[in-house]
């Protein structure tokens, strides 16, 4: 046992519980389920254990993406990861969710400021995120934000609400196919 | 109109009006509505005071637009401005909520008008009017959530796990909503378990309903864990990303279309002709083995080939039928006519696959493709282009470099846009891609005619392994050109790396095409000629074997020394750490030209699907390990989804058509040959269906109805006449009707600018107005810092609070009617 959990079995009424709830398969639920027993600490239930964020942060899954802390910090309550919190996690990243959810988490990941609005700071810290390189230029990053939204910024307010994001990435098929985490650890 | 609210406005007039925008008040007679909020407004501030309290002293409140137009706001008014009821998605709980309960509404209402209340918000303030009368209190979270509750018990219990599971919430929100919208019905019979007579049977029931359900549910997620190289799929996607992955989901589909044409051949064809031998040729050929790379030799006098199939009717009493003549049918005995059966499976195979693939390259075309979608690469750049299923480091560090070259090179494509090249570029341009083309078509050209006499010569030869040499010289010139084509694609330089790819893609395709076509003259026309009174159809589908063989030999070879030996190259000799990069647009050339091959072949061997099912579970684990051990994810752009449409549709037009084209007219006007097959003694293939359509016609009243369908769809030409007019019809409706949507768009665009502007000018409206109150109570109580509240409700839908402390004030929570932009 040592560092792991207590090796509950979940409950069958839980398992179905849980697959009416999330867009996750059986499998993926189990997988989870072994995922957060090997991480959590030891002498608790799988359901009232916690997982700190920076153990989220370092699962393979999320280990090398550049958006790790913010995708923390939107699924997370109070700072802690519960199971369900996991489970809600990996659902929205699923294969089988629907798009708008998927839009309406992208939308509060990419949201830097958490103002409600996606605007030029927000888009500049993602591009920022996304080379992770120190030689960009200010002249790409002003290029760069200054063309994203003169092609989505509809009403002219110089940010992206949410509807103005959810418009760009209905139109993207590659949105739905990039928003995706299928290796939980199994 | 609701009643007018008789309030009046008692702003002074400040100077500085007189130059700026209109007021309000001059716009009354278009926007009465605001008019009258605002004057009721002004009302209240009136009678009410204001309450003030003390600002933090970093905000500011500056609402100056800025030089290109675009406003900046204070983080206080982009907090109100969130708040909105249009913004508040994904912010407030109660926000979800109260969407996500009008959305069950509008589900369960569906069959109905909509109410008014319930419409869509409308840029007219004055409907909204309607909703300002009809919402007189301003909901408590509790409450909606009760009635969002009582929402999803109206609904089907599969539409509300549904709705449960699209909804933002966190799991056990979730699991509130479901477990309290349990019909009442079920929490009746709940109760009656508890005592009643039927409390033991109708227990009994449920468990065992239940039992069921975990029984679906178990083999649900046991089919779908069943599913071939999930694992290895989800390796190559966290290790390479999308683009190199679709390339293997491809393989997988190619996989299914033909395990999907198979399974006819295999029922109605092979299994029945292997339970009626015919007799054996004498003398038996001995298995060399030479047979797996010809086809010929101990193979041919098999299910394998067309030859083996006899041409009359089997049936249960005679096992071993003769050329002439039927034997009586037995008793009890089931006649299996063999040449129909062999013209109707081939025709469902084909047609089965021609709507697979149809629907699923429409499927994905409908999915990639959006009117209007070709702006709006930006954002798609920016949002889509990191791979979130990407997990491993040196992955990750590759996806980097190829987002700075993206972004990189769409900058070039829009600086060049801003500043196109000078008539000497372009004409400098021109010549290239003209100089190009025209050594494209030579190759293509050279190509062809070094097949068209490669074979004639070979029609003298050809026994033993010199059959082999036609397919290693094609093999070899595809290779060769599709390297050249590549390399002179990279020369070229075009402005945007996607045409590039495009470029070399379709060249490939023309010149594989072009071969193929040669090909299909060679067999049909001349070898038909030199082999009448042998079996040309076998020797067509051994040819078609041997292609295929040769052409699986040609891929490993490439891939051992296009990534495997470069790789040992670079690393050893040249001293660099890069591998060799996957190209996947070859791969998948490769792929499309094995499966021409297979279906330019069924008619002639209807087991070589059998023989490209396991090419392709070879190639997969080849390519994987290759993969793996040598190579890396391509730097150039890759948009997944695009590409799968693309080689969808690559996969149906040129290769699908062509085979479907070949087989019509191998049935339709070739004459089979004498001596072997199921057609021997017919003139074309196609008589067989018409022979038996006489004989229909002739025996009597039972399948009459048959004939006349016959002679009235397929021999009669009107009836093909009209279903062409109408699908062209059906097809010009839709171009229109997509025309009509892009204008609507345009529309709709230029609404929602305006919409922009109105609410940035009520915003400083607003704040202007209330600078000037400001200003004016500070002059009359300077010294005093008054503290009231203006809190105002208009209908209960605008609250508007205005805190202030010191000379400056802050609007704190402002919600506007959501007509409100």
């Amino acid at each position: 046992m040592g560092q792991q959990c207590l090796r509950y079995q979940m409950q069958w009424e839980d398992l179905d519980e849980y697959q009416a709830l999330t867009f996750l398969t059986r499998n993926e639920i189990l997988c989870i389920h072994k995922t957060f027993l090997k991480l959590c600490p030891s002498q608790k239930h799988y359901k009232e254990a916690t997982l700190t964020m920076d153990q989220v942060s370092s699962l393979p899954a999320l280990r090398v993406n550049p958006f790790r802390d913010r995708i923390c910090r939107v699924f997370s309550h109070n700072g802690v990861f519960s199971f369900e919190d996991v489970l809600g996690m990996a659902s929205v990243f699923s294969e089988q969710a629907c798009p708008s959810l998927k839009i309406e988490y992208a939308f509060r990941i990419y949201d830097f400021n958490e103002n409600g609005f996606i605007d030029e700071e927000d888009l500049q810290k993602i591009v920022l995120r996304l080379l992770k390189s120190d030689d960009v230029s200010e002249d790409l990053l002003m290029d760069v934000t200054h063309h994203v939204l003169s092609e989505s910024d509809l009403d002219n307010d110089n940010m992206l609400s949410f509807s103005e994001f959810e418009h760009a990435m209905a139109k993207s098929p590659d949105f739905m196919n990039s928003f995706r985490i299928h290796f939980w650890g199994c | 109109m609701a009643q007018p609210l008789t309030l009046v406005l008692n702003v002074p007039e400040t100077t500085g009006d007189e130059d700026l925008e209109p007021s309000p008040y001059e716009e009354s007679e278009v926007h009465d509505s605001f008019h009258r909020l605002i004057q009721e407004q002004s009302l209240l501030v009136a009678e009410e005071g204001l309450e003030l309290l003390p600002l933090a002293p970093d905000r500011g409140y500056q609402t100056l637009p800025r030089p290109e137009g675009a406003p900046t706001h204070s983080t206080a008014t982009l907090r109100i401005l969130a708040s909105m009821p249009s913004r508040t998605i994904g912010r407030s709980r109660g926000a979800i909520i109260s969407e996500y309960y009008n959305r069950t509404v509008k589900l369960r209402r569906r069959s109905s008008r909509p109410l008014l209340g319930n419409m869509v918000r409308c840029a007219r303030p004055s409907l909204r009017l309607y909703d300002l009368e009809l919402d007189h209190t301003i909901l408590e979270e509790d409450e909606k959530r009760s009635l969002l509750v009582k929402e999803l018990q109206g609904l089907s219990v599969a539409q509300r796990d549904h709705m449960v599971r699209n909804m933002p919430l966190s799991l056990g929100e979730k699991r509130w909503l479901r477990e309290n919208s349990w019909s009442p019905k079920g929490k009746r019979r709940g109760q009656q378990d508890r005592g009643g007579a039927f409390s033991c049977s109708s227990r009994l029931r449920y468990s065992c309903i239940l039992a069921l359900h975990s029984l679906g549910l178990v083999l649900v997620s046991g089919l779908y864990a069943a599913r071939p190289w999930r694992y290895a799929l989800k390796q190559i996607g966290g290790q390479f990303g999308s683009s190199v992955l679709s390339y293997f989901i491809f393989l997988k589909t190619l996989l299914a279309f033909n395990v999907l044409m198979l399974l006819p051949l295999l029922g109605f064809l092979v299994g029945v002709q292997a339970a009626f031998p015919p007799d054996p040729p004498d003398p038996v050929p001995t298995c060399s083995g030479l047979e797996l790379l010809t086809g010929r030799g101990c193979f041919t006098h098999t299910v394998m080939y067309y030859g083996y199939y006899s041409n009359s009717t089997l049936s249960q009493s005679c096992d071993s039928s003769r050329d002439s003549g039927r034997c009586s049918p037995g008793s009890g005995s089931l006649p299996y006519n063999m040449p129909l059966a062999y013209l109707f499976t081939v025709g469902a195979a084909f047609f089965i696959t021609c709507i697979t693939l149809v629907y699923s390259m429409s499927h994905s075309f409908g999915e990639s493709y959006r009117v209007g979608s070709t702006k709006g690469i930006h954002a798609l750049t920016v949002f889509c282009s990191w791979d979130y299923k990407v997990t491993q480091k040196r992955a990750s560090r590759v996806q980097q470099d190829s987002i700075c070259t993206q972004l990189k090179e769409l900058l070039a494509v829009w600086q060049l846009q801003k500043h196109p090249r000078s008539a000497c570029g372009q004409l400098w341009q021109a010549a290239m891609l003209a100089l190009g083309g025209l050594l494209c078509l030579g190759t293509t050209v050279g190509c062809a005619a070094a097949v068209f006499t490669f074979s004639e010569v070979m029609m003298q030869r050809g026994q033993g392994v010199e059959l082999l040499a036609l397919p290693l010289v094609v093999s070899a010139l595809n290779l060769g050109a599709s390297y050249l084509f590549c390399g002179l694609a990279t020369l070229e330089r075009h402005d945007s790396p996607v045409l590039e790819v495009y470029m070399a893609i379709c060249r490939s395709l023309i010149l594989k095409t072009a071969v193929l076509g040669v090909l299909c003259y060679h067999w049909l026309g001349r070898r038909v000629a030199t082999l009448q009174d042998g079996c040309w159809e076998n020797f067509v589908g051994q040819e078609l074997y041997r292609f295929l063989v040769v052409d699986f030999i040609f891929t490993l070879l490439d891939s051992l020394f296009g990534e495997l030996v470069w790789r040992l190259i670079s690393e050893k000799k040249l001293k660099r750490r890069q591998k060799p990069e996957f190209d996947i647009a070859r791969n998948v050339l490769d792929l499309i030209y094995g499966q021409t091959l297979t279906w330019l072949g069924v008619l002639f061997s209807p087991l070589l699907p059998a023989v490209q099912i396991l090419r392709l579970l070879f190639l997969f684990y080849v390519k994987k390990a290759s993969l793996m051990a040598n190579c890396q994810a391509p730097r150039r752009p890759w948009l997944a989804s695009h590409m799968s449409t693309v080689f969808l549709t690559l996969l149906c037009f040129p290769s699908f058509l062509g085979a479907a084209v070949f087989l019509c007219y191998a049935v339709w006007q070739v004459k089979p040959s004498s001596t072997c097959g199921p057609f021997r003694t017919l003139n074309t293939m196609y008589e067989a269906g018409t022979v038996w359509v006489r004989r229909l016609e002739h025996a009597g009243s039972r399948g009459s109805w048959l004939p006349w369908l016959h002679h009235l769809l397929v021999e009669n030409t009107f009836f093909l006449f009209l279903v062409s007019a109408l699908l062209l019809a059906v097809i010009y409706l839709n171009i229109q009707v997509v025309k009509g949507q892009r204008k609507v768009i345009c529309l709709l665009k230029e609404q929602i600018r305006n919409e922009g502007e109105d609410k940035i000018f009520l915003i400083n409206k607003l704040h202007s107005v209330y600078e000037g109150e400001q200003n004016r109570r500070q002059k009359h109580s300077s010294s005093k810092a008054s503290r009231s509240l203006l809190f105002c409700r208009s209908s209960g839908q605008l609250s508007w609070r205005l805190l202030e402390g010191q000379g400056q004030f802050e609007i704190l929570s402002l919600t506007l009617p959501s007509g409100f932009p």
